[in-house]
């Protein structure tokens, strides 16, 4: 078979990546292999962006075979099924795979606190809280920026909100 | 009724379009890679079966919001669909299982088992979060009480990819900068925005110089900060690249050679007999260039940005009602930008 990139010298690199889930296959010479970051020698520096999130999962798996055991009981996803697909099964994986999944979603938000809209089924409570998280953000920014007109109006927000909130 | 690109919004000279994305997942299904034909079949029609309680809403109801078989379509008029911007590339790559809903005006759609259950979108013309977000705010909220999100209150709304985690929010502007990209700046530009959580990027093809100078500005955050103070952000640096270009453009249009490349560009778009798809996006960005610097008179920028839809090679396919041969799509697109560009100079 002949190169997929040049078309010109006999493929003998195997490339599969998976990225988000999807599974891409080329055949590649050395020649193209290697000026697309699939050297062998470089293969650990690669710079394809695309490959990012792939490795954010794997990274960080310390021992990866011992991992198989534990599946989801909802969608039967095992960590690795989502270290290989970059898929996450079902919304109760991320209970069950938390502690396995939060170094990868610290990496790519840099935070692992939601703020913001709420889904109908929380809590008022909870709704008020994260209201509140919100606005102090918002305020100690335009604390920072001098807005103080669009300080003051935040402080009396929040006055009013914790107030409503404990009454 | 007018479609969103057939309009110019506020800002209208560097902002073609902003749109919000929300990413949402239904509580009783796992998501869509784990589902079976017949599961998502399910979702679908639980998802439509939404449409009642929108179309209640008086200020939804005006939309026209109806379900769009995406199987029963042709290839064409699905991938124009692609082309008006209304789905992405990923959702007709397999037909089954999938539903849209999508408003008259084409302003906002729901995907149905793209990535995640549900991708609703909202996207208006010019910089315009005021009208954008409020809308796609109600959507979600009508469709969240009939069907019942996946949502943690640690990690916000639960989604297929990690990266969507949070609000599952994309919001984004789409900008076009041919002097910023003139002016060599535009990796530079790339790099500070990336360091405020945002990124730029070509909306038409790969690499450092877009088709049509046409970009991207969204957000790549997510998690850890809310829907308006994600869009606050991205308000903030798109007026800033806003001033940019126009203060940039002010300055090359004091060049000769950028004002004859846009009367040139203009000539030929206006005269030419064959046009290929990458010889329009070339040329169509310089005049739009003079059009909206008033170097080009009595063209509307709303005609340029519809024709910049209607060109494509799908959209041109639909136009005809029939498959055509490269030469044949070239002619018509010609003979497409002859007509709009002189009936409305004249």
């Amino acid at each position: 078979m002949l190169c997929q990139s040049c078309g010109e010298n006999m493929a003998n690199t195997h490339i599969k990546r998976v990225i988000n889930g999807e599974v891409k296959e080329y055949m590649l010479c050395e020649e193209c292999a290697k000026k697309m970051g699939y050297g062998k020698l470089w293969s650990d520096f690669s710079l394809d962006f695309d490959n990012f999130l792939g490795s954010f999962f794997t990274e960080n798996i310390p021992h990866r075979l011992s991992y198989d055991t534990l599946r989801c009981k909802n969608c039967g996803s095992s960590f690795e099924d989502i270290s290989n697909t970059g898929k996450v099964g079902c919304a109760k994986c991320y209970t069950v795979f938390y502690d396995q999944l939060v170094p990868s979603i610290k990496r790519i938000h840099g935070n692992t606190k939601h703020v913001g809209k709420m889904a109908a089924n929380v809590g008022k409570e909870k709704k008020v809280e994260n209201e509140l998280q919100d606005l102090n953000i918002q305020l100690k920014k335009a604390i920072e920026k001098q807005e103080f007109e669009k300080a003051a109006e935040l402080r009396d927000r929040i006055k009013e909100l914790s107030k409503g909130a404990e009454s | 009724m007018d479609r969103w690109y057939q309009k110019t919004g506020p800002q209208g000279d560097v902002v073609i379009s902003t749109r919000i994305r929300f990413a949402r997942n239904l509580n009783d299904f796992p998501f869509p890679c784990k589902l079976n034909p017949n599961k998502k079949t399910e979702v679908v029609n639980l998802v439509n079966g939404a449409l009642g309680a929108l179309n209640k809403d008086e200020k939804i109801r005006g939309l026209g919001l109806r379900f769009i078989d995406v199987g029963e379509l042709s290839k064409s008029e699905r991938i124009s669909l692609v082309e008006r911007h209304l789905i992405s590339p990923k959702f007709i790559e397999k037909t089954g299982g999938r539903g849209l809903i999508s408003s008259q005006d084409e302003t906002v759609s729901v995907m149905i088992n793209e990535e995640d259950h549900i991708r609703l979108q909202v996207i208006k013309e010019g910089l315009n979060f005021d009208e954008s977000y409020p809308l796609a705010d109600l959507i979600d909220d009508i469709l969240d009480k009939k069907l019942s999100f996946a949502f943690d209150e640690k990690l916000g709304y639960l989604t297929q990819c990690p990266t969507n985690l949070g609000t599952g929010m994309r919001a984004s502007v789409m900008l076009h900068l041919p002097a910023l990209r003139e002016s060599g700046k535009m990796a530079q530009i790339a790099s500070s925005i990336s360091k405020l959580g945002l990124v730029i990027r070509g909306l038409y093809g790969e690499g450092s110089e877009p088709k049509a100078d046409l970009y991207q500005l969204s957000n790549q955050v997510t998690l850890g900060f809310s829907e308006k103070a994600s869009i606050k952000n991205l308000e903030d640096i798109a007026m800033q690249l806003i001033m940019q270009e126009r203060s940039a453009r002010s300055e090359i249009v004091k060049h000769i050679e950028i004002v004859d490349l846009i009367h040139r560009s203009y000539g030929v778009l206006a005269n030419a007999r064959l046009v290929s798809e990458s010889e329009f996006m070339k040329l169509i960005s310089n005049v739009r260039l003079g059009v909206a610097t008033g170097e080009i008179k009595n063209i509307p920028l709303d005609l340029i940005d519809s024709l910049i839809i209607n060109v494509q090679p799908a959209m041109l396919e639909i136009r005809e009602g029939k498959n055509l041969s490269a030469t044949h799509r070239e002619q018509l697109r010609a003979d497409l930008i002859r007509q709009s560009l002189t009936t409305k100079n004249s």
